[in-house]
């Protein structure tokens, strides 16, 4: 959908309206703002898609509020070599927004499910989800990607090399990729880096003002919310639980009309529809498949190579929790100096092998010995 | 102190190198490197390319390596003897060691949910990288100054002295 100003307009009578709401509003609830801005809560938003009608004011008002403020890319753009990672450039193309692109950082799916016999319109705004343990910041090698006890999980652009690691063990590959910016060109940009990860970063800089995200400040139909977390999962389960009944199912099957409590561990962003999430990521699934198979053909038109993955599209199958295997291997970490210094304080193979002659004598440290041996 | 000893014999050394080997690997796997320079293309390393697989690799190898440095300290304790024939012989080695288990600490901590501020976490991080990059390159600087004929040794180590 393209932006217009009519919508806009009308836009700006419903932010009035929904003013009053605290924490639906443009300022966040002094509660939720803690001294300079800096929350000491895990803040969590929660989208009601029952009332989402995918007018795109939350597209609007986040590319107004942050694309300008992107970067554009030197000219040529350095190459890589060997020429594995693809150049990703996105700066001609700003004006896309039915996906995630580094200049755009919210999309709306607008979809129609088949359920129980009738077609559901239904449209879901979809960004970064703000994981509790977020693998892209666990996981980043330089600090660049970092998560805020706020519970925002952001990329700082000044640190990003662009490797795209946080991309790759993202569950939903939000962070998008903009080649010839950033800190890798001062480095060595043919060798080391591609650019930088751009995402949705919950409009840090307006929250440590104590302001809203401007997509859930902008939506005319208030369906975003954002409060701590454990108040935003208790909502989410009667919401869901209130869906589930009029959906006809069982009250029991609530967690069918619930995306985000637990996924990957349990995230900030946490979505409620009227229908289950497994037909929602059915029809998600289809729907993507049909834009690749297009775009990728666009792309081989155009000489652009074929974009591999989700094309900026996630889906919202069942999502393990990536860092489980981290967590579990922890107690590992913890076991093993325990069991090493148990064996060593029971002298356990203490005398191995007997030393042989003057040969074994004790080595003194030496200026060429020193310096570890690895 | 009876030095007539190597506690563990010549298997603590091979598992010494073998944790200090698979830190190395999998600690480089952890940078976006294996598959842009073709090393997963390789035939067996298709694995590198996981991010998943080598950190869990990285976990095993670090408990490994936290066994045997407290096996170490626990015989030391004891004051038990023997002439260990593995691990930093200098304070080079074992501070850049001890930054990379302190470090590595704090990465794991924050890995399992624990709440670490961005700073210390950027200052985390490029210790970690950093004192691996150079604790690696001190290693193979002793590896290759090992491998140099006795001759050859001893002249480079006369020329280094004043
Ligand atoms: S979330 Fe709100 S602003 Fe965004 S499309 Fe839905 S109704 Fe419109
Ligand atoms: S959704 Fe992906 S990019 Fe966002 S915090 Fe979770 S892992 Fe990171
Ligand atoms: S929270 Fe802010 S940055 Fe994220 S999608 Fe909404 S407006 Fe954009």
């Amino acid at each position: 959908m393209a932006p217009d100003i009519s919508r806009r307009g009308f836009l700006t009578g419903g932010l009035a309206a929904a003013a009053g709401l605290a924490v639906s509003g443009l300022a966040l609830p002094a509660a939720l703002a803690a001294p300079a801005g800096q929350s000491d809560q895990d803040l969590c938003t929660l989208l009601d898609l029952s009332k989402c009608i995918g007018c795109e004011a939350c597209v609007d008002a986040c590319r107004d509020q942050w694309q300008a403020d992107l970067p554009d890319p030197v000219q040529p753009i350095p190459r890589s070599l060997p020429a594995r990672v693809p150049t990703e450039d996105w700066s001609g193309r700003k004006q896309v927004r039915d996906r995630l692109t580094p200049y755009n950082f919210l999309y709306v799916e607008h979809l129609e499910v088949e359920h129980a016999g009738r077609r559901v319109e239904l449209h879901l705004p979809r960004r970064c989800m703000h994981c509790q343990n977020a693998p892209c910041a666990d996981l980043c090698p330089f600090g660049a990607c970092q998560d805020e006890k706020s519970g925002v999980v952001h990329i700082d652009p000044e640190i990003c090399l662009g490797g795209a690691k946080c991309k790759n063990v993202c569950p939903w590959h939000i962070p998008q990729r903009q080649s010839g910016v950033g800190l890798y060109l001062n480095l060595l940009p043919q060798y080391v880096g591609n650019g930088v990860m751009f995402k949705c970063h919950r409009c840090l800089p307006l929250l440590r003002k104590g302001q809203a995200p401007r997509c859930l400040a902008e939506c005319p139909q208030q369906v975003q919310s954002i409060a701590p977390r454990s108040a935003q999962a208790a909502q989410a389960q009667a919401l869901a639980r209130d869906m589930a009944a009029k959906d006809g199912a069982s009250p029991e099957r609530w967690r069918d009309y619930v995306y985000g409590l637990e996924e990957n561990g349990g995230t900030n962003t946490i979505y409620v529809a009227p229908l289950p999430f497994r037909e929602i990521n059915a029809a998600l699934l289809k729907d993507h498949q049909a834009k690749a198979h297009k775009e990728r053909a666009d792309a081989q038109a155009a000489g652009r190579p074929p974009e591999p993955g989700n094309l900026g599209r996630p889906a919202m199958g069942l999502v393990k929790n990536s860092m489980g295997d981290a967590q579990n291997l922890t107690l590992a970490l913890a076991i093993a100096p325990v069991a090493g210094l148990a064996a060593g304080l029971g002298r356990l193979f203490s005398k191995t092998r007997r030393l042989a002659g003057p040969a074994a004598a004790p080595a003194k440290d030496s200026d060429s010995q020193k310096g570890g041996q690895a | 102190m009876n030095n007539h000893y190597a506690p563990g014999g010549r298997p603590a050394g091979w598992l010494y190198a073998l944790a200090c080997g698979l830190l190395i690997f999998s600690g480089l796997a952890q940078l976006p490197v294996m598959k842009r320079y073709y090393l997963a293309d390789l035939p067996g390393l298709a694995f590198s390319a996981d991010f998943y697989v080598t950190s869990n690799l990285h976990y095993g190898a670090a408990a490994l390596l936290l066994g045997l440095l407290a096996w170490r300290l626990g015989l030391a304790l004891r004051q038990t003897g023997g002439r260990w024939s593995w691990g930093p012989r200098g304070r080079w080695g074992w501070t850049l060691l001890g930054l990379l288990l302190l470090t590595g600490a704090g990465k794991a901590l924050r890995n399992a949910g624990v709440f670490v501020w961005p700073g210390m976490m950027l200052a985390l991080d490029l210790t970690h990288l950093g004192a691996a990059m150079a604790f690696m390159l001190t290693g193979l600087g002793v590896l290759a100054r090992r491998g140099k004929p006795a001759g050859a040794r001893q002249t480079a180590l006369a020329r280094s002295r004043p």
